[in-house]
């Protein structure tokens, strides 16, 4: 069966429309089952996309190549497991909504997702400047509201309006590089740019490159990179915590395929490609060294994987500075695969355990061998992975990018990272300390966990191990 | 007669202000309007743009529709942003940054 590629997106929109919908139809339900409609549909849309491929779309601004494909697949992955995860959330955010009956809001919280969902499926096919701002504010608008939806309670708020002002200010960054970057090569198409570059007048290129930096810096606020992350430890906070996932693995994944297309489409013109590249590496030594060093004296879990998402996002732009080795792409894309499981697990987990702990502090994870031994070892898992050992998805992601540094020389910034590789196991075992060898408080109970988020946590961890045991059958799966 | 220096000036004298604004005020509200200031820098120097660069005694319309694209964003940012002011004020009976500190650094 075919249909044309932009049937996905559009199909995603509705699904989000219709969740809206049944808040009006059908008021005595338990808007959790709102929640279970969204997954369904996303679930049948990557079942769709799986057995789509490649080809033509007919547009100019819009591509379907492998990456835009699996970015996709990323994107309603992401969502899913948002969507579980907001289900068991569902309580927390009710106490903090001012609210005429028992569910009053609930619907927009799960409708919201799917539509930020649809624009990281548009994101993730943009060649056009054009496309690329407008889908990159579909994400962000709908973020705004999510950070700050718990309403009645302080923090999230104010993760709200940080979120909204750094957010803003990174979009006018952006807009004002794509400015210039039209005025000199008067295109905005990404293809017809890379084209033209290496025509303009030498005049013209410092115009072209200061138009392309203002455009990193405001991709750098999107993918968290130092040292345009401050607002990430204090929004990770404060967000609803399955909007927290949705940030650090959405937000940011989509924001490196733009990244990788801009990087790219720079290169045609060595004068400033060149420079590009040099910033960029700039960005990952900063990243690498701020979001690894500042993650040591963390006691907050939720502040520990904000600068875990800092961290990660300098492994990612030294894959996006050695663009010209060609397994540059692959890195990136195994890469965040890998991340998308690791972070995906951890957040899932510390949703379940602080609905029974009541806060997000490293201490409520004491002992947790003792009372889930499911759910520790699930937690082991994921720290594992994002510290890298071998064996683990983080593992094939550290050596690809490793890989990659290597090919193309890139010396200096291999020995940095080793460095802070081994931050990273500091500060991720220190969890694993807390849940085997500290003792839990007395008297608290065993947790329960949800089917659904049984079943997501069961595939997660065996994911992470398949992806890092059988790293040829990942390689095969995943484009290059 | 107006060059498209003149226009990129004004543009990058608006942009500017508007990121001094960001910086230097305190005021949630002021912030936000140094925000759209900045956008409507980014307008200002497309439309100088599309209009000087000529294709068969056309003005290049590809940016005009950029400016079209980024108002009502921006439109859409401004009704999503206000609301979150405003329930913020509601919450806390101030817009000033520096009361906005629960969430430490």
């Amino acid at each position: 069966m075919t249909f044309p590629p932009i049937f996905f997106e559009l199909f995603v929109l509705a699904l989000g429309i219709l969740i809206l919908l049944l808040e009006t139809f059908f008021e005595k339900r338990d808007r959790k089952m709102f929640a279970v409609v969204g997954i369904v549909g996303l679930a049948v849309v990557f079942l769709f996309l799986q057995a789509s491929g490649p080809g033509a779309s007919g547009m100019a601004s819009y591509v379907v190549d492998p990456p835009a494909i699996f970015f996709k697949k990323l994107s309603v992955l992401t969502t899913i497991v948002v969507l579980i995860m907001s289900i068991d959330y569902a309580d927390t955010i009710k106490r903090f909504l001012p609210a005429d009956s028992p569910q009053a809001g609930l619907g927009e919280f799960f409708a919201l997702p799917v539509l930020t969902c649809a624009g990281m499926m548009w994101m993730s096919s943009a060649i056009d400047f054009i496309l690329i701002f407008v889908s990159l504010e579909l994400v962000t608008i709908s973020f705004y509201v999510l950070v700050a939806y718990m309403r009645r309670n302080a923090s999230s708020l104010e993760a709200g309006v940080k979120y909204l002002i750094l957010s803003a200010l990174a979009t006018g960054f952006t807009v004002y590089g794509i400015t210039w970057i039209y005025g000199v090569t008067r295109q905005t198409n990404l293809v017809q740019i890379s084209q033209v570059l290496p025509s303009i007048s030498v005049d013209n290129q410092p115009g072209v490159l200061f138009g392309a930096l203002l455009v990193l810096i405001g991709l750098g606020f999107k993918i968290a990179a130092a040292p345009f992350q401050f607002w990430v430890p204090d929004v990770y906070q404060g967000a609803p915590t399955p909007i927290t996932a949705f940030l650090s693995v959405g937000s940011k994944s989509v924001g490196f395929i733009v990244l990788l297309r801009v990087v790219q489409a720079f290169q045609s013109l060595p004068a400033v490609g060149d420079k590009l590249i040099t910033a960029v590496i700039l960005l990952a030594v900063a990243t690498l060294l701020y979001g690894n060093l500042a993650a040591l004296p963390q006691t907050n879990f939720k502040r520990l994987l904000a600068y875990s998402s800092i961290g990660h996002a300098g492994y990612l732009l030294m894959a996006v500075a050695g663009i010209s080795a060609k397994d540059s792409g692959q890195a990136v894309v195994v890469y965040l695969a890998a991340y998308l499981l690791m972070t995906l697990l951890s957040f899932l987990v510390l949703v379940i355990v602080s609905n029974h702990g009541g806060g997000d502090e490293i201490v409520q994870f004491n002992g947790l061998s003792k009372r889930s031994p499911f759910l520790a070892f699930a937690l082991l898992v994921a720290m594992m992975s994002l510290a890298g050992v071998p064996l683990t998805a983080g593992f094939l992601g550290k050596f690809m990018v490793f890989k990659v540094a290597l090919e193309t020389r890139q010396f200096l910034l291999i020995a940095l990272a080793i460095i802070t590789v081994g931050c990273g196991f500091y500060f991720y075992l220190k969890v694993v300390r807390a849940m085997y060898w500290q003792p839990a408080p007395a008297n608290v109970a065993a947790i329960p966990v949800s089917k659904l988020s049984l079943a997501a946590i069961i595939i997660m961890v065996l994911l992470i191990f398949v992806l890092g045991i059988f790293p040829q059958v990942a390689l095969g799966l995943l484009p290059g | 007669m107006v060059s498209l220096n003149d226009y990129l000036i004004a543009s990058g004298l608006l942009f500017a202000i508007g990121f001094a604004g960001v910086l230097l005020r305190r005021n949630v509200i002021i912030i936000f309007m140094a925000l759209e200031l900045m956008l409507n820098a980014a307008n200002l120097s497309l439309v100088g743009f599309s209009r000087y660069n000529v294709h068969d005694g056309l003005p290049d319309y590809n940016g005009q529709v950029l400016v079209f694209f980024i108002i009502t964003v921006a439109a859409a940012e401004v009704t999503v942003g206000l609301a979150i002011i405003v329930a913020l004020f509601r919450a806390r009976q101030t817009t000033h940054v520096e009361d906005i500190n629960t969430l430490k650094f």
